[in-house]
């Protein structure tokens, strides 16, 4: 038995309202700290993550140790990552023991939900789990995708005979499954869900929230699944879930692997994940990026400390990119952002809106995203999300 | 500190030179350069040489300076700093000779961007200028650095794009008649605005063309310029300045700090203010540098130099011309050999035989601000006959 103290969710704006699509410099990691940070908008400790998915970035090393940068958490933290669509979420959140940060991540559908346990809360205990084997769609670890293609076959000796199988009474929710399935299989009307992986048990447990109802929450892939009961109790919900537009057109010239220095990597991406810069004791200012410094009588200092920055700030100075740059998406806009009340300035790619809509003056807030990926190495950095304004939502009308 | 002139200038023209590699355009330049030289040349009264390249063409740039001209007996340094790096090879020289350790020096300055595949080029280009981990992967290119500054120069300024304009208006008109410039042609203010945009605010022809090309000048001390010419164009002041690397550290992008330093340093040095000067070269490698140099050289008040166009001030017939050359955009920009270029136009200028004369020019600068906008070279000459010093 669990207790759920908050839930956080986050759909990137690209796509349409049912069916998003991630930026191009988001992944299943940018997407997974996005949903993580929201449901840590409401405060509460974190002793370890898990991670569930079937699009991680990485196969080896290194999603954890950027997860974990980017939600601002202890590296000394676990993290389990774990192979798996809607069954596995909900198993984990299931078993979670208090303060564990359970979150999931789709890709296609994208969207990303995260649920944290604490002491008290959203009750929540295991009520049913079946492992059955149906594999109507197959994909191999380069990638490749094959369809079986029978959909009948799937719902009658997929989900429907496992949820015979698992004796677990009239859902209240389905996730993993297509609206219209779930709308068969429920005992109400289905709550439309934006995913049908890892994330979607996660968004459909917000919204038996918001609509205060109870009873059994269903997680279902291919022909496994796992069911879990909703009881009483209240958790804080924060969507992040801008509206659906259209991911805007753009050029794309090849180009030979764009070069990555992963010792330049290694020593910055401390200040660069986090968004941290550096401070020496006996000063005021801030150095971005941190650096060592030599005093007037040729002391070298070194002893510099990571604090924080600020995640809000005013565009100092704009431009949009048109002219073809081999290896990147153009056009595409970077800007000189100017960090609140901090004397620090930052250049940054926008992101989140239409390149060239973003001008000198406009507020908004600096978000991880994977900001190049160079000779096969995501790199992740911080991206101005302007705040929506009046404007934009016109230009994204038109 | 001896007194320094340039006795001999010469350059190649400015082009796509797909037929001319490096070994090719430095003999070239060099051969011009000497032969520019009223009493002639011997190429064994050379007794140092800077060479200014910021690329590495074909290898190793001291040796190759060495090995095309034969002149493997002297020193030979190879310097490096942006879009600055001309105007420091003949800061350096002019050192070597004031100082007295050498009476005679060549300076050259050459680069080859036309020698890699033109997708390639811009990453091979921004890997000298970025930082790996922090700008690098941004895809912050060359023209976003500098258009970061305008943009912000534009909302701060009454200045508009169609200032910008009449800057690419009047060098595009004044290179018609240079033989080295690579684009001899006219165009409107119109052309200019409705060209295709790089990266806003530029259009097509705010941005000089990557180009290739060399030049050479021969600079002496003032105990044996006779031997050489009775014209002499003398060094009155040199001046380099640096800045931020990072656009982020940058406090006022609406001026660049590290040409106001050149240029304090340089007229300190000629005892000279900008109201002395007649005609400019001037970094123009994209139209609103020119703009927002009017101001860092002293040559009209903050966020006024829209002015100077208005009035017609810096074209060629004004009182200040500016880029008499066809300057970067219409003549084309080989960094390590642009601020070398400069001065072969001045030399030219202060001699009286420019295809572009400017009547009466006594005293000329010229200009460079480089890279991600952190290094600014200025350099002033003034033509024979001066007070000196």
């Amino acid at each position: 038995m669990s207790y759920i103290t908050s839930i956080g969710t986050y759909l990137p704006c690209w796509g349409t309202s049912g069916r998003r699509v991630p930026g191009d410099d988001e992944d299943a990691i940018t997407l997974a700290v996005e949903a993580g940070r929201a449901a840590l908008d409401s405060g509460g400790s974190v002793e370890c993550v898990v991670l569930v998915s079937r699009d991680l970035p990485l196969m080896e090393s290194s999603n954890a140790a950027v997860l974990l940068a980017g939600l601002g958490l202890d590296p000394e933290l676990e993290v389990t990552e774990r192979l798996g669509g809607a069954p596995a979420t909900l198993d984990a959140l299931g078993s979670a023991r208090p303060r564990t940060l359970v979150i999931g991540v789709d890709i296609d559908a994208a969207g990303a939900a995260a649920a944290l346990t604490g002491e008290r809360g959203l009750q929540v205990r295991t009520a049913a789990r079946i492992a059955r084997s149906l594999p109507v769609r197959t994909r191999t670890a380069n990638g490749l995708v094959h369809d079986y293609g029978d959909p009948r076959l799937l719902k009658e000796r997929g989900f429907l005979a496992s949820l015979a199988a698992a004796w677990v009474d009239t859902p209240v929710a389905v996730a993993g499954v297509e609206e219209k399935q779930a709308a068969a299989l429920c005992a109400g009307p289905p709550l439309p869900l934006p995913t049908t992986g890892a994330s979607s048990g996660l968004f459909a447990l917000a919204a038996m929230v918001e609509s205060g109802s109870t009873g059994p929450l269903v997680g279902v892939e291919q022909a496994s699944l796992s069911g879990i009961t909703v009881a009483d109790g209240a958790a804080q919900i924060n969507r992040r879930e801008p509206r659906a537009r259209a991911k805007p057109e753009c050029a794309y010239i090849p180009s030979a692997d764009i070069p990555i220095s992963l010792a330049a990597y290694e020593r910055a991406f401390e200040a660069k994940v986090r968004w941290e810069a550096g401070k020496y004791s006996d000063s005021d200012e801030l150095d971005f990026p941190p650096r060592y410094r030599v005093d007037r009588d040729g002391t070298l200092r070194t002893d510099y400390s990571f604090v924080p920055l600020p995640r809000t700030g005013t565009v100092y100075t704009e431009v949009t990119v048109h002219v073809p740059v081999p290896g990147l998406r153009t056009p595409y806009s970077l800007v000189i952002v100017e960090l609140d009340d901090v004397g620090v300035r930052a250049l940054a790619k926008v992101t989140g809106t239409e390149p060239g809509t973003v001008d000198i003056g406009d507020r908004g807030r600096m978000v991880l995203r994977r900001v190049a990926v160079r000779s096969g190495v995501p790199d992740y950095g911080y991206a101005f999300e302007p705040e929506p304004t009046s404007d934009r939502a016109l230009e994204a009308a038109a | 500190m001896r007194n320094v002139a340039i006795v001999g200038a010469g350059m190649t023209p400015f082009a796509e030179h797909f037929t001319l590699g490096i070994k090719d355009l430095l003999p070239m330049a060099f051969a011009e350069c000497a032969g520019s030289i009223d009493k002639g040349l011997d190429k064994s009264d050379l007794q140092a040489a800077w060479f200014g390249s910021m690329g590495t063409t074909d290898g190793f740039p001291s040796g190759i300076l060495a090995d095309t001209l034969d002149i493997s007996d002297i020193p030979v340094t190879r310097v490096e700093n942006s879009c600055a790096t001309g105007h420091d090879a003949i800061r350096n020289a002019l050192f070597g000779i004031a100082s007295g350790a050498f009476d005679v020096a060549l300076v050259m300055g050459a680069d080859k961007l036309r020698e890699t595949a033109s997708k390639d080029m811009l990453w091979e280009w921004e890997a000298m200028t970025r930082d790996m981990a922090w700008d690098y992967p941004l895809g912050l290119v060359a023209p976003a650095g500098f258009a970061l500054h305008v943009r912000r120069y534009l909302h701060e300024s009454p200045a508009t794009r169609e200032h910008m304009a009449m800057v690419a208006v009047k060098n595009h008109h004044h290179a018609i008649n240079n033989p080295k410039a690579r684009q001899r042609f006219e165009i409107t203010v119109e052309e200019v605005l409705n060209a295709p945009t790089v990266v806003t605010p530029f259009g097509l022809y705010d941005c000089a063309p990557q180009s290739d090309g060399a030049a050479a000048l021969v600079l002496v001390s003032e105990d044996v310029v006779d031997r050489f010419t009775d014209r002499p164009v003398w060094v009155r002041g040199v001046g380099s300045g640096l800045d931020s690397v990072m656009a982020q550290h940058k406090r006022d992008m609406t001026s660049f700090p590290s040409t106001v330093r050149a240029a304090k340093q340089a007229f300190a040095m000629a005892r000279l203010s900008p109201s002395d000067i007649d005609v400019a070269e001037v970094h123009d490698f994209f139209t609103g540098i020119e703009l927002i140099s009017y101001e860092d050289l002293g040559f009209a008040d903050r966020l006024e130099g829209f002015k100077l166009l208005e009035a017609g001030v810096t074209s060629v017939g004004g009182s200040l011309p500016v880029n008499p050359s066809g300057g970067l955009i219409a003549k084309g920009h080989p960094p390590g050999a642009t601020g070398v270029a400069q001065c072969v136009e001045l030399f030219e200028q202060l001699r009286g035989s420019s295809v572009n004369q400017v009547d009466g020019a006594r005293i000329g600068l010229a200009h460079t601000v480089g890279g991600p906008t952190a290094v600014s070279a200025v350099t002033i000459l003034e033509g024979p006959g001066g007070t000196n010093r």
